[in-house]
């Protein structure tokens, strides 16, 4: 702060002396001017007196010539209408002064015809002509003149130096206006500057928030995930011991049926945990609600409790909205999550997606699509109502809630140009709908891969170099394999698939976990396998929904975890067919 | 202009006897304005038939000037032609004068004189003319003690002649 004064006031006292110096060098140029005028001014006096002295002498020729004095007192008479003529005299070749004029009485005017020395003394201009007629010198004219008084001039003098003060004034004044614009300037950066980091620094509070709040929306599921799971798990494990127990077909048959399905539906249960975790920049997009809805389903089905009912009613020809899909993930989630809490000993939720044409929705108007969740629990007091859409508003107890689930859901909607509203009744169950704008967009075309055909069965003597850190797994992917036909041979880590290949073990594709320990993931050994031995087909798989993308955004084959033997043996195809078709 | 007043001294040593010979002074700056009234006209280009021709001062009638005259225009030019002094018996149209001084005389009455040389480009002058008729171009009178003169313009345009307003602003009213 003090060093932006000293440095405020050293600008001020530099400004200051150059306008000094401008000042100063424009007072000088004004006198320089000055004294060029005088001179010139002088000069121009004289030659303007010597004019008239000459139009005299012209004038009064007959006059001279025939001696008419009268005549020539009235040409001189007539010098009166310059107030600068002091005195003139007509004098006779005789050098006789035939007539005279003098402005005042004061005036002196010689009797005798005098060599007008082209004197100028202090304050006059004295000239003289000769008054010609036909070649012949018949006298001479004297002309004095009055050169501007000292007062007169020093008055000039004045106004050009008072101008030139102005001047150095107006240059004060616009080095200070400057020096005030550049600081202001300055400010104005350093605000813009502050701005900046402070819209780059909520941005990712934001960003921060909604992540948070999408694992607390998931956080608020893990009892029920982890229950759900249980049964999968019970299920599966006792399917196991029962498959031992009997030895009728039908019966294994049905038992086997079971465990797939428990495990199929475990499998589809991570996946939309992982998606639903993952992190990803808000972007609306135009989406079908029902779809969306219905990709919930087993989300909804599964991690809320037991007791509760999960209806969803989507009516048929829906209008597309644009949303982000992730936010209204986690929106619907937090709205079951709270409908669930409604319902401590039970009752049923239930979502529903319709069309609203021709609404007015707070200062919105228009058609709309909306999404209600509507559950049968006990229901809010008009006062809770009022509050319930607040930032860290909650009626959970400590521990249980933030209260930021319905302030997420009121933001999204607003944010995506629609309205959240919530209507309830102690006893009477509670519905949140939310209200989001038809969008004039159509909805985006799933892409259709077009699956390359190559049989599904291994060709004789197909190697897979087989990298999987996991014991377990690897066992169970190899039996997989061996089953397709494919003979395998298995590394623990990238490291070690390198050297594999490096030593020149002979194999036709390599199949690789991504995330594994060890200094290079699978990421980095395709990469090193396409620089190195471009034609080796490479198919990579994890259970991680991050790895897992960025897999997808460099092009390359991947399998998520877990698969079933078919998605396997099509993944494998399709990277053969795509292996020959490049070859 | 017709306050215009003519000084008698037309030189200093005329002016030392001007109080005691008040005759030929007249005379004698009468003899002085002849010649001076030509640096105030000019004639038409034919009135010299080249640039050396002589100006022609005519004295028809008695001759009040005699040598004053001769004195005066001794070395004097007019337009740059050399002047000279021709004294006739009569005139006429085709006399050789460009300024022809007209006085009573029994041979030929002035106005049949002036009438004479009616049109052609000639300053008549003439002293003291009773009537118009006897009145040249110029015609002294005596106002106020001096010498000053009357200037018929009108005539002198009709002649052909030119008078220079300085001149003519000197002229007293006919």
């Amino acid at each position: 702060m003090t060093q932006a004064a000293a440095s405020t006031s050293r600008r001020r006292t530099r400004s200051t002396v150059v306008a000094a110096i401008a000042a100063f060098a424009l007072v000088l140029a004004g006198l320089l001017v000055a004294a060029y005028n005088e001179g010139a001014f002088k000069a121009q006096a004289t030659r303007e007196a010597q004019v008239q002295a000459d139009i005299l002498a012209a004038s009064v020729t007959a006059a001279l010539a025939f001696d008419d004095e009268g005549a020539a007192q009235e040409y001189l008479n007539a010098l009166r209408a310059n107030p600068e003529v002091e005195a003139a005299g007509l004098y006779a070749s005789s050098g006789a002064l035939l007539a005279g004029y003098r402005r005042s009485a004061g005036q002196v005017l010689p009797v005798r015809q005098i060599k007008p020395a082209a004197a100028n003394s202090e304050g006059h201009i004295i000239v003289g002509a000769p008054v010609i007629q036909a070649g012949e010198v018949l006298g001479s004219v004297y002309l004095r003149t009055a050169a501007e008084p000292l007062s007169g001039r020093i008055l000039r003098y004045a106004a050009i130096g008072l101008l030139g003060v102005m001047a150095s004034l107006v240059v004060v004044v616009l080095a200070v206006f400057n020096a005030g614009q550049r600081r202001a300037n300055r400010a104005l950066g350093e605000a813009n500057e502050a701005l900046r980091l402070q819209i780059e620094q909520r941005q990712k509070a934001e960003e921060a928030l909604r992540q948070s709040q999408k694992m607390e929306a998931m956080g608020q599921l893990t009892g029920g995930v982890a229950h759900d799971f249980n049964n999968l798990l019970m299920v599966a494990s006792s399917g196991l011991d029962l498959l031992d127990r009997t030895a009728d077909p039908a019966r294994r048959e049905v038992l086997k049926g079971a465990v797939r399905q428990a495990l199929d539906r475990g499998a589809g249960l991570t996946r939309q945990l992982l998606a639903f975790s993952r992190r990803s920049p808000l972007k609306s997009t135009v989406v079908d609600l029902a779809a969306q809805i219905e990709g919930m389903r087993v989300l909804l089905d599964r991690s809320l409790r037991e007791d509760i009912t999960v209806r969803i009613e989507t009516a048929p020809d829906l209008w597309p909205v644009e949303v982000d899909a992730g936010q209204l993930e986690v929106a619907v989630l937090n709205i079951a999550v709270n409908a669930r809490d409604a319902m401590p000993s039970g009752g049923t939720i239930t979502i529903r997606v319709v069309n609203r044409p021709d609404q007015e929705i707070e200062e919105l108007d228009g058609d709309f699509v909306e999404l209600s969740v509507t559950d049968t629990g006990k229901g809010m007091s008009a006062e809770t109502i009022q509050r319930v859409f607040e930032p860290f508003f909650t009626t959970k107890d400590v521990g249980k809630g933030t209260g930021l689930g319905l302030s997420q859901v009121y933001g999204f909607t607003r944010a995506s140009g629609g309205d959240a509203r919530i209507m309830s009744e102690p006893g009477k169950g509670s519905t949140v709908a939310l209200y989001f704008p038809r969008s004039t967009n159509a909805l985006a075309e799933p892409v259709e891969e077009a699956a390359p055909t190559a049989p599904l069965q291994a060709p004789a003597g197909y190697r897979i170099l087989l990298v999987e850190d996991d014991d377990a797994v690897a066992a169970a992917v190899g039996g997989m394999l061996s089953e397709l036909g494919y003979r395998h041979v298995r590394v623990a880590n990238a490291t070690a698939a390198l050297e594999a290949l490096e030593s020149g073990e002979a194999v036709d594709l390599v199949f690789s976990d991504m995330v594994m320990p060890g200094v290079i993931d699978g990421v980095t050994l395709a990469q090193s396998i396409r620089a190195r031995w471009p034609e080796l087909p490479v198919v990579l798989t994890s259970g991680f929904s991050e790895a897992a993308d960025t897999a997808s955004r460099e092009g390359w084959r991947l399998l998520a975890k877990p698969y079933r033997i078919d998605a396997l043996a099509a993944e494998l195809a399709a990277a053969r067919a795509e292996a020959s078709a490049k070859r | 202009m017709t306050r215009a007043i003519l000084i008698l001294a037309a030189s200093a040593a005329v002016c030392s006897g001007a109080a005691l010979a008040q005759t030929p002074l007249e005379t004698a700056v009468k003899a002085a304005y002849l010649y001076k009234f030509g640096g105030f006209v000019e004639w038409p280009a034919t009135a010299f038939p080249t640039a050396e021709s002589p100006a022609a001062i005519c004295l028809v009638g008695a001759d009040p000037f005699g040598a004053l005259l001769d004195q005066a225009i001794r070395g004097q030019r007019i337009g740059g032609h050399p002047v000279t002094v021709t004294r006739l018996d009569r005139v006429d149209k085709g006399s050789p004068c460009q300024i022809l001084f007209v006085s009573p005389s029994p041979r030929q009455p002035v106005a049949e004189a002036l009438e004479r040389v009616r049109g052609a480009p000639i300053l008549t002058v003439t002293d003291g003319g009773a009537d118009g008729a006897s009145r040249g171009v110029i015609d002294f009178v005596l106002r106020d003690n001096r010498i000053r003169f009357r200037i018929d313009s009108k005539t002198a345009g009709e002649d052909g002649l030119s008078i220079s307003s300085k001149l003519l602003s000197l002229a007293v009213k006919p």
